[in-house]
C-alpha cells in the first residue's frame, strides 16, 4: 500500500488521501475518469471547460470527508462516505449525462434491475465498484458492498447518502465551484466554508438526515442561487444544449439508422462482466475518433464532423412555457414526447427542406429540481422548519428555476443579420401554427398522416 | 395517453384529490383497473406502490398552470415538523385541456374506475395505502390468501397493519374484484 499523499487542487487547495484511497485513485478504473470531460462539449462555449470527472471526483471526495468530519460521523462510516463520493461517477460513459437516454433505450431491461429514479450509469457504477479487477485488491469485499448500498441509500442513516447524493451533497458543492472556475464565470461561487460549517444532523425516532442550522440560511440561499445561475448560464446555455442534443442524435442515428454495431454494443448494458470490461475501454476521445473513422455517409460521422468543426445546428425556435397562451399547445409541447416531437420535426424539415434527422425538438425543463431543496430542514432554536418557510428569497428563485422552454434546432443558414431576423419571424409563426395543429387531441392521425395533413 | 393527460383526467374525474398519498394510491388503482399504461411506472416499495414519474409530472403540471396545489397544516409529525396535506385541483386552463380529453376512450375508463373505487367504499389515503400493500402481497404470492395470512406476510415487511384496517382493505379489494386478480397464477 502506498503512503498517503496530498494533491494540489485549484478549488480546494491540498486534498489529502489515505494510502488506500491513493491506490484507488491510481487504479485503471479511476484513471479512466481523466478521459471523461465533466461538461462534454461545453468547451465550444467556454474554452476553459476541459476539466474532467477525475478532478471532480477528487473534489467531491474531499468535501464529503469534510462534511463527515464536521458531523462527527464514526471513522468507519466516514471512510465509506469518502469512498462512495470518490467512486460516485465511476460508471459514467462517454460524454457523461448525454449517454444516459441512449443507455436507457438500448439496455436490456429484462437482464438489469433498474429501480425508479435510478439511472443506468448508476447501475453500471455499482457493478464496477463490485467487480472491477483494478479495484479488487484495493477495497475489501464487504466495503464494496457497503459503498454500493450507501450510494443506493440502503446503508446506515439517510444522512450518509445525502452527503454524497442529495440537495446539499458534496457532488453539487464541488461541481458548482469547479465548473464555475473552469468556465471562467463567477456564477457558481458560494461560501463553501460557511456552508460546510452550517451543516448539521436532524434526527427523528428512526433516522438521521442532513440539515442546516438556522444561521446557515443565507449561505444556503447563495448555494441555491449559484445553482440557478450556473443552470441558466452554463448547464442550459443555448450552445451547450445544442451540442448535447447533437451528440445524442449522432449516437442515436448511428445505432438506429447507420446500423453501427460496435456503437450499439456500448449502450446495450446487460449486467454482464464482459459488457463492463468493454465499457471501461470507452471515453470521450476514443468514441469521437472511432465515429469519425466511420463512413462520411453515416449520420454519426457527419454530425461529429459538424461538432468537431463547430458547424452547429441553429436554434430556430425558442419559447417559454408561459409564452404559449393556448393551454392545449402548452400541454402538447411540454408533456408530449416522441409522439409529438417526431411529427413536428418532420413538418419543420418538409417546410424548410431540411433532412428530418437533423431537426431536433428539445424541451428544456428543470424537472422540479428545487423541490428537494425546499424540504431541507433548517434547525432553529425552537423547532425545525423547511427551507422554503425560512427563506423569503427561495420562493422567487424556485419560480425562476421552474421555467420551462421548448426549442427546435435545425441546420439553418443565414445570409446576414437581416435574413436571420426574417427567417426567425417565419420560423416562429409557422412553428406555432404547426404546434397548434398537432395539439388537437381529437385528431387521431398517424405520424405520416399528421405530416401530410399540414 | 401520457402521464400528464392521465393525471389531469384523474384529478378531473375525482373532482380534486386531497393529499399526495391519496393521489399516488388512487393513480395506482385506477391505472391497474383501467389497464391504461400512461408510463407512470409504479414500483412496489416496502411502503407500497410509488411512482416518481407521478411526482415529477405533478410538479410540471403545476408549473404549466394546469394544476394548483393547496397545502393545509394538520399537526406535528415525528421530528417536530408541521405536517401538511397537499390538495390538488385543476386550474381553469387545466379544465380547458381536460375538456378536450373527456370524449376519449381513456378518459371514460378513468372516470368509470374512479366511480368504482368510490362505490367500493371510497377509502381515504390511509385505507387506500393499506389496500395497496395488501394487493402487493397478494400479487407477490400469486394465490388467494386469508386476511390472517396477509397480515402474517405484512409483518415480514415490518408493516404494522391493524387487523380491522386490513379487513377493510381486503373487502375493498374484493369489491373491485382484485383479490381474485391478485391471487391468479
Amino acid at each position: 500500500m502506498s503512503a498517503g499523499l496530498e494533491v494540489r487542487d485549484p478549488i480546494h487547495g491540498f486534498i489529502y488521501r489515505e494510502p488506500h484511497e491513493h491506490d484507488i485513485v491510481d487504479s485503471k478504473a479511476f484513471q479512466r475518469l481523466r478521459r471523461l470531460k465533466q461538461l462534454a462539449l461545453a468547451n465550444l462555449v467556454y474554452p476553459g471547460a476541459n476539466h474532467t470527472r477525475f478532478e471532480h471526483s477528487l473534489g467531491a471526495f474531499h468535501i464529503a470527508g469534510r462534511i463527515a468530519s464536521r458531523l462527527q460521523i464514526s471513522p468507519a462510516d466516514s471512510r465509506l462516505i469518502r469512498l462512495a463520493a470518490l467512486l460516485h461517477d465511476i460508471g459514467h460513459g462517454p460524454f457523461s449525462h448525454v449517454s444516459e437516454p441512449i443507455l436507457r433505450k438500448h439496455s436490456q431491461a429484462e437482464k438489469i434491475n433498474l429501480k425508479p429514479k435510478q439511472q443506468v450509469h448508476e447501475l453500471i457504477s455499482a457493478q464496477i465498484i463490485k467487480e472491477d479487477p483494478s479495484l479488487a485488491g484495493l477495497i475489501l469485499d464487504t466495503d464494496r458492498t457497503k459503498t454500493v448500498d450507501l450510494l443506493n441509500g440502503e446503508y446506515g442513516y439517510s444522512v450518509f447518502k445525502e452527503i454524497v447524493s442529495g440537495p446539499l451533497d458534496a457532488d453539487k458543492q464541488d461541481y458548482l465551484l469547479r465548473d464555475s472556475y473552469f468556465c471562467g464565470v463567477k456564477y457558481g461561487v458560494f461560501d463553501l466554508e460557511r456552508l460546510v460549517n452550517s451543516l448539521t444532523v436532524h434526527e427523528d425516532e428512526e433516522d438521521k438526515f442532513l440539515a442546516i442550522s438556522s444561521d446557515g440560511v443565507h449561505v444556503l440561499e447563495q448555494f441555491v442561487l449559484a445553482k440557478y445561475y450556473m443552470s441558466t448560464q452554463v448547464y442550459r446555455h443555448r450552445i451547450r444544449l445544442i451540442t448535447d442534443e447533437m451528440i445524442g442524435r449522432a449516437i442515436g442515428l448511428g445505432i438506429d439508422v447507420d446500423g453501427i454495431k460496435w456503437l450499439k454494443q456500448i449502450y446495450s448494458y446487460d449486467g454482464s462482466t464482459d459488457y463492463i470490461r468493454e465499457y471501461m475501454e470507452w471515453n470521450d476521445e476514443r468514441l469521437t475518433t472511432k465515429i469519425l473513422e466511420e463512413s462520411s455517409e453515416t449520420y454519426a460521422c457527419s454530425i461529429f464532423h459538424r461538432l468537431r468543426d463547430r458547424r452547429l445546428l441553429k436554434c430556430i425556435f425558442d419559447v417559454k412555457h408561459n409564452e404559449l397562451t393556448d393551454p392545449s399547445s402548452r400541454m402538447t409541447v411540454f408533456t408530449g414526447s416522441d409522439d409529438f416531437h417526431k411529427p413536428l420535426e418532420k413538418l419543420v424539415a418538409e417546410r424548410w427542406g431540411y433532412d428530418k434527422n437533423l431537426v431536433i425538438c428539445s424541451p428544456v425543463t428543470f424537472k422540479s429540481a428545487a423541490k428537494t431543496e425546499s424540504e431541507i430542514s433548517v434547525i432553529g432554536p425552537i423547532k425545525p422548519r423547511f427551507f422554503r418557510e425560512e427563506s423569503t428569497l427561495f420562493s422567487a428563485v424556485n419560480l425562476a428555476i421552474n421555467e420551462q422552454r421548448f426549442q427546435v434546432y435545425a441546420p439553418a443558414v443565414y445570409k446576414d443579420e437581416r435574413d436571420h431576423k426574417r427567417q426567425h419571424r417565419e420560423f416562429y409563426n409557422d412553428i406555432i401554427a404547426m404546434i397548434s395543429k398537432l395539439s388537437d387531441p381529437q385528431a387521431s392521425l398517424s405520424l405520416e398522416e399528421r405530416g401530410s395533413a399540414l | 395517453m401520457n402521464a400528464a393527460q392521465f393525471l389531469l383526467s384523474l384529478i378531473d374525474a375525482s373532482k380534486g384529490i386531497q393529499g399526495r398519498t391519496l393521489l399516488q394510491k388512487r393513480a395506482f388503482f385506477v391505472s391497474l383497473l383501467s389497464g391504461i399504461d400512461s408510463g407512470l411506472g409504479f414500483d412496489a416499495y416496502y411502503y407500497g406502490p410509488y411512482s416518481s414519474t407521478l411526482d415529477n409530472t405533478v410538479a410540471q403540471l403545476k408549473n404549466l398552470d394546469f394544476v394548483v396545489e393547496d397545502d393545509t397544516p394538520f399537526g406535528i409529525i415525528s421530528g417536530g415538523f408541521e405536517m401538511r396535506r397537499y390538495d390538488y385541483k385543476l386550474t381553469p386552463q387545466g379544465t380547458e385541456v381536460v375538456s378536450k380529453l373527456r370524449s376519449t376512450e381513456e378518459y371514460k375508463r378513468i372516470l368509470e374506475n374512479v366511480r368504482r373505487i368510490e362505490a367500493a367504499g371510497n377509502p381515504n389515503y390511509f385505507e387506500l395505502s393499506i389496500a395497496a400493500k395488501a394487493f402487493f402481497i397478494l400479487r407477490k404470492q400469486r394465490r388467494p390468501m386469508s386476511t390472517e395470512e396477509i397480515k402474517r406476510e405484512a409483518e415480514k415487511f415490518s408493516w404494522d397493519i391493524q387487523p380491522q384496517s386490513l379487513e377493510k382493505a381486503v373487502t375493498f379489494l374484493q369489491r373491485l374484484g382484485l383479490t381474485k386478480e391478485a391471487g391468479k397464477n
